[in-house]
């Protein structure tokens, strides 16, 4: 069983890191005196949204349902958290290397272009969601029901199964 | 006869209590039914430990009828007519106990016979007696070890009435004041017993207790729940700044850039700091805003999401209507740099070419305008039902009503 104030630790990191990339992602922009403050933001966030989906699948892995063995249960439930994280961690960093690319030799330079301009479009909207599912997730792995047997667990597994 | 002294004994239990029958009719007995292999422990067993043994089988008696206290009695009576047969000198100090006991015990039971109560007084007062005895006279003796088990300290163990153990003492030679609770106890721990302290196990048997009591005051759906709260009270107070801010942009742009952008230069000039700093805040803004209304909405039940959408739900039309505006609001991110870097036609390198700042203005100050509006009318819809909060109904008040038949449901499934 989940203990509550190990869940408020590890729920108190995950927030954290949210709010570190959502920071990140406003004001990078405007932090970039030097191209290694942008350098440094953007690898930490990066690692911040790694370090996520470790305690995320820490959690996973936590869980009475996936100790039951019913891991394809947990996809199903999380699958758009899994994979829409997946997904913002390879547009954030190809974005990074995008922009640190170009922004190397001269910090202050105007550098966009259209497909710039997307990719950041596609980047900023993907933090969003994946801010709002990963938020979801971490609440809904809260839920006591995870950690044990329960008639629930076996309607779920019915409902997969079939 | 004999061989049915045994089951007699047992159905003591709706009978009155007889009279110990003469030690000497149970000796001719006691081989038949006695296994040869408790011989030796009954060597090394202490004169002492068998008389208290014989003791407590005769007060035990009347209450108990089962077989344990028939085969004690044989086990303690037993020892005796081995050491007769040995020759050696307790013999003779048990024989005069055990005619002793020839004397006092029927004395003993036909008190009980007489008295009414006192059997069953004396009953339950010398049961406990004798759980919390056993540990420290037979410590030794590993058969024994598994009694130590049942030495939680609890409140029959300890004797408060002592009126048992002056009428005891004055009957029998048994060791006296042993029935006094001791200090330390024996806990078995990692498979061996250790001596602890009572009043220490009862502080920590109370510390359990207590923690046990204030578990389920919060658990960790409550954290996810006051957690999903405050978030909730952020995302408020980001609906309305958001709104306050995008109107007071605009509101800016257009004292700034004068009747139709007649001086754009001037306004450029005046508004390239502000430009990249307020992206940077609306974006900020729109992502909480943007969370909060689809957690309004439950966004990821997508049938709800939708269901909702096309019924003209006011949330879900402000969730719709923020993520438009965020979009719109990152479209614009690469005129706000470049705004952002705005330097005039004249100085080389400028990338604001002569003529064409009203061309790239235009646009961008129509899509300020748009988002403005979007995010203001969000507010107003927002405000319209400001409690509504699908995703705490959905994932967590819905949840509370499964438990009650939770357990009905798994004893139907088992």
């Amino acid at each position: 069983m989940l203990q509550t104030s190990n869940y408020s630790l590890v729920l108190s990191l995950q927030f954290l890191l949210l709010s570190y990339d959502l920071f990140v992602n406003s004001f990078s922009e405007l932090l970039r005196m030097a191209p290694v403050i942008q350098l440094v933001l953007f690898i930490i966030q990066d690692i911040a949204v790694l370090f996520n989906i470790i305690i995320i699948f820490l959690m996973f892995f936590n869980t009475f349902v996936f100790q039951a063995g019913l891991v394809n249960l947990l996809f199903h439930k999380f699958k758009g958290t899994i994979i829409l994280t997946a997904v913002y961690l390879a547009l954030s960093i190809s974005l990074h290397v995008w922009v640190m690319n170009l922004r190397w030799k001269n910090s202050n330079s105007f550098v966009w272009t259209d497909g710039l301009q997307t990719l950041f479009v596609f980047q900023r909207l993907a933090a969003v969601l994946y801010c709002y599912f990963y938020k979801r997730t971490a609440m809904r792995l809260g839920d006591p029901r995870f950690y044990q047997d329960s008639l629930w667990l076996r309607k779920e597994f019915m409902q997969v199964r079939r | 006869m004999r061989a049915t002294s045994g089951p007699r004994l047992e159905e003591g239990d709706s009978r009155p209590p007889r009279t110990l029958p003469p030690v000497p009719s149970f000796t001719d007995d006691i081989p038949l039914n006695r296994p040869k292999k408790k011989k030796p422990r009954t060597k090394n067993t202490p004169a002492h430990a068998s008389l208290e043994g014989l003791a407590q089988t005769a007060v035990r008696r009347p209450s108990e009828g089962t077989e344990p206290p028939t085969e004690e009695l044989q086990e303690n009576l037993d020892a005796p007519i081995q050491r007769r047969q040995k020759k050696t000198r307790l013999p003779l100090e048990l024989e005069t106990s055990v005619t002793q006991k020839k004397i006092s015990s029927p004395t003993l039971l036909r008190n009980e016979n007489g008295i009414d109560m006192q059997p069953a007084e004396e009953a339950v007062t010398q049961r406990p007696r004798r759980k919390t005895k056993r540990p420290y006279n037979r410590k030794t003796q590993p058969a024994e070890l598994h009694y130590a088990n049942e030495l939680g300290v609890e409140e029959e163990d300890i004797i408060t009435d002592e009126q048992s153990a002056p009428e005891q003492q004055s009957v029998f030679t048994a060791p006296t004041g042993i029935s006094q609770p001791v200090g330390k106890v024996f806990v078995e721990k990692s498979r061996r017993f250790q001596a602890a302290d009572r009043s220490e196990l009862i502080k920590t048997t109370e510390n359990i207790d207590v923690s046990m009591d204030m578990k389920p005051c919060w658990t960790t759906r409550d954290v996810a729940l006051s957690v999903h709260r405050a978030f909730r009270m952020i995302g408020l107070f980001s609906h309305g700044f958001l709104a306050g801010c995008a109107v007071w942009n605009i509101v800016v742009i257009y004292v700034l850039a004068g009747d139709q952008l007649s001086n754009p230069s001037n306004f450029l000039q005046q508004y390239k700091t502000l430009a990249y700093p307020f992206q940077s805040l609306l974006y900020l803004l729109l992502a909480l805003s943007t969370i909060s209304a689809f957690d309004r909405i439950d966004f990821a039940k997508t049938s709800v999401a939708i269901r909702n959408f096309l019924a003209l739900d006011p949330t879900a039309l402000a969730s719709f209507l923020y993520f438009t505006a965020l979009i719109l609001s990152l479209s614009q991110q690469m005129t706000s740099d470049r705004i952002h870097l705005y330097t005039p036609s004249s100085v080389n390198g400028s990338l604001w070419a002569a003529g064409i700042e009203e061309q790239i203005l235009q646009p961008w100050i129509v899509v300020n305008l748009v988002v403005a509006l979007l995010v203001g009318l969000s507010w107003l819809f927002l405000s319209y039902k400001p409690g509504m909060d699908l995703s705490e109904e959905l994932m967590f008040s819905s949840d509370v009503e499964e438990y009650p038949d939770k357990d009905k449901g798994i004893k139907a499934l088992s």
